[in-house]
């Protein structure tokens, strides 16, 4: 139990009011893309929120490195490395790509606050060229200069995404990123990202597209109501009876009548 | 082949002959203002050597609100205080003798310390809260010009020991020194506006929530966007002493919280420019409707009705919402003559 994994997840509870959403959730992650997979309203998001800080659980701890997080604020954990994005991106629509980008620098710890402050050139170019390069990767690069809220959600999704690993996260927290998107722009975000699981980033990926999770992840989480029904590769997960009828419920009964 | 190379080339040429340009430009634009305001004093008289020396340091402290109000995006109603601050207790040191300049400074050292103080149990604030605890802040120190008598003369008020630099005449001298702050204010608040300060005080106005998961503390950067206001608010009241040569605090009552914001909003609240042509508005139409009293307030009042409901933006927001006015009904006439446009991208 202590500390082999990135992140270790023992027995979360979380209720509001008198709706249990999470009952002793377990979970690791460690390098690599996790899967987090289960219908609506099974409490991925909400797991999302307890991991990153945003909802103290009833129960349960949350360890990054072997240092418990739970219950402390969203800011201590993204300080502690944490990256996360959500499911309506919040990005800031009066803002240009590039300095929407920029934000998730901004927000790394800083080495010269006073150049940072006056936003010493030199230091700005070069934290820009960064950024470029950045949204670049993610078939961005054209569009660096057009404010945000001109964009498709699609490619907003994208540039939150491109923010997140701009802060140099040691875990990222994805909230369904392909949700709404094309399918170009899916490959658009999903090489990138496979390039830097492989590279060691530990990427914890709530998803409802199963081809995609089955494609990135080598390990599923599948949540319902709650709790955790099944835990493996995807294509063992998916094929099981129980997640099935958990995730595809309503289709499989409409389908056997 | 070649066409398109010479296309991208001629393209990369034009960018960076546009920025060069642009450069040249502002150093143009610069070197034109400081002509004009050099001369100024020679052709105008002392009436509008005053409007337009009260119109630079409006637009100081009024830049101190497009970082707060606008780009923070905090109801903040302190500025009066921090205005009165760096009047009175410029005025104050210097009629103890410290050079006037160092009084200056000092007090507005004073007030970004006095910002911080404020700032952080102010940070955890918001909307409505926000604007009533600023608002007695602001009450506050308008109760200490009136009792903290050896200081501030009181309700009676007190004489500004004016500073008189190379023997210039004060008047033209305090119009420079004005015009000088308000070029060296709005230049450092435009870099601020477009680097890291600029960035991250826009997040904590349009995405709070998501403004920690990046790393960023909403309160820290509050009380950052504050500290600015401060010292901006009390680098023009230091000014704004030696303009008003006499200190008493109506001169910083409650109106003046009011006039300060309809200045902002009238202008444009987020931007440079909306808080230097809303202080011209604003200055300009008080002055003009010096003798109606009552209906400057309903000038202001009904240009303010006007702007919040057709020019969201402010007055600064007029050619970017008419261009876009002009290019939609152009695009809309394109698109009802589809023909006649395809007719117009074959023959180019």
């Amino acid at each position: 139990m202590t500390g082999t994994h990135l992140l270790e997840v023992r027995g979360i509870d979380v209720s509001f009011g008198g709706v249990h959403v999470l009952r002793s959730v377990d979970l690791d992650a460690d390098s690599g893309f996790t899967g987090l997979i289960g219908p609506n309203g099974a409490g991925k998001t909400t797991l999302f929120n307890v991991i990153s800080g945003y909802v103290a659980p009833k129960a349960g701890t949350v360890l990054l490195d072997g240092v418990e997080i739970q219950g402390t604020s969203s800011l201590s954990v993204a300080r502690s490395g944490v990256a996360r994005t959500f499911q309506t991106p919040k990005l800031i629509g009066s803002m240009t790509l590039l300095d929407n980008a920029m934000l998730g620098i901004d927000g790394r710890k800083v080495e010269h606050p006073f150049l940072r402050a006056i936003g010493a050139p030199r230091t700005e170019r070069r934290l820009r060229a960064e950024a470029s390069e950045m949204l670049e990767r993610f078939g961005l690069g054209g569009l660096l200069y057009q404010s945000v809220s001109s964009l498709s959600l699609g490619s907003q999704k994208i540039v939150e995404v491109a923010r997140a690993l701009l802060r140099q996260p040691r875990l990222l927290l994805l909230d369904e990123p392909a949700a709404g998107l094309s399918v170009t722009d899916v490959e658009a975000l999903a090489a990138p990202l496979a390039e830097y699981a492989n590279a060691g980033l530990a990427i914890l990926i709530v998803e409802h597209d199963l081809e995609l999770v089955k494609r990135l992840c080598p390990e599923v989480i599948v949540l319902e109501f709650g709790r955790v029904i099944a835990s493996g590769p995807p294509h063992e997960v998916t094929q099981r009876p129980d997640v099935v009828a958990a995730y595809l419920g309503d289709e499989t009964l409409a389908s056997r009548k | 082949m070649q066409s398109g190379d010479l296309k991208v080339q001629s393209k990369l040429t034009s960018i960076t002959t546009s920025k060069r340009n642009r450069v040249a430009l502002s150093i143009a634009a610069l070197v034109l203002l400081g002509v004009v305001a050099v001369a100024l004093p020679h052709y105008a008289n002392g009436f509008q050597l005053f409007v337009v020396t009260e119109i630079a340091i409006f637009s100081v402290a009024c830049l101190g609100l497009t970082v707060a109000i606008g780009w923070s995006g905090q109801t903040v109603l302190a500025q009066t205080g921090f205005f009165g601050i760096g009047a009175y207790g410029t005025n104050y040191l210097f009629a103890h003798h410290v050079p006037w300049l160092i009084s200056g400074l000092v007090i507005a050292a004073g007030c970004a310390l006095l910002g911080l103080i404020v700032g952080l149990p102010a940070a955890r604030l918001k909307g409505f809260y926000l604007a009533i605890a600023t608002l007695a802040f602001a009450e506050l120190i308008d109760q200490v010009y009136n009792d903290a008598t050896p200081v501030t003369g009181g309700a009676n008020g007190t004489a500004v020991r004016i500073v008189t630099i190379f023997h210039i005449n004060p008047a033209s001298a305090l119009w420079y020194m004005s015009i000088f702050l308000l070029v060296a204010s709005a230049l450092v608040v435009r870099q601020f506006g477009r680097t890291r300060i600029g960035r991250c005080l826009r997040a904590v106005r349009d995405a709070d929530i998501a403004t920690s998961s990046l790393g960023l503390s909403s309160a820290q950067w509050k009380v950052i966007a504050f500290m600015i206001s401060a010292v901006l608010g009390s680098l023009a009241g230091t000014l704004y002493g030696q303009a008003l040569t006499f200190l008493s605090p109506d001169a910083f009552s409650f109106d003046l919280i009011i006039e300060f914001l309809v200045v902002v909003f009238i202008g444009g609240v987020d931007r440079i420019w909306g808080a230097i042509i809303g202080a011209s508005f604003f200055v300009l139409i008080q002055e003009a409707l010096q003798s109606f009293g009552f209906y400057q307030r309903v000038v202001f009042g009904v240009t303010l009705l006007l702007v919040v409901r057709f020019l969201p933006g402010g007055i600064v927001s007029i050619v970017p919402t008419a261009r876009a006015f002009f290019r939609n009904r152009r695009d809309q006439q394109l698109s009802r003559e589809p023909d006649v446009a395809r007719a117009g991208a074959e023959q180019a």
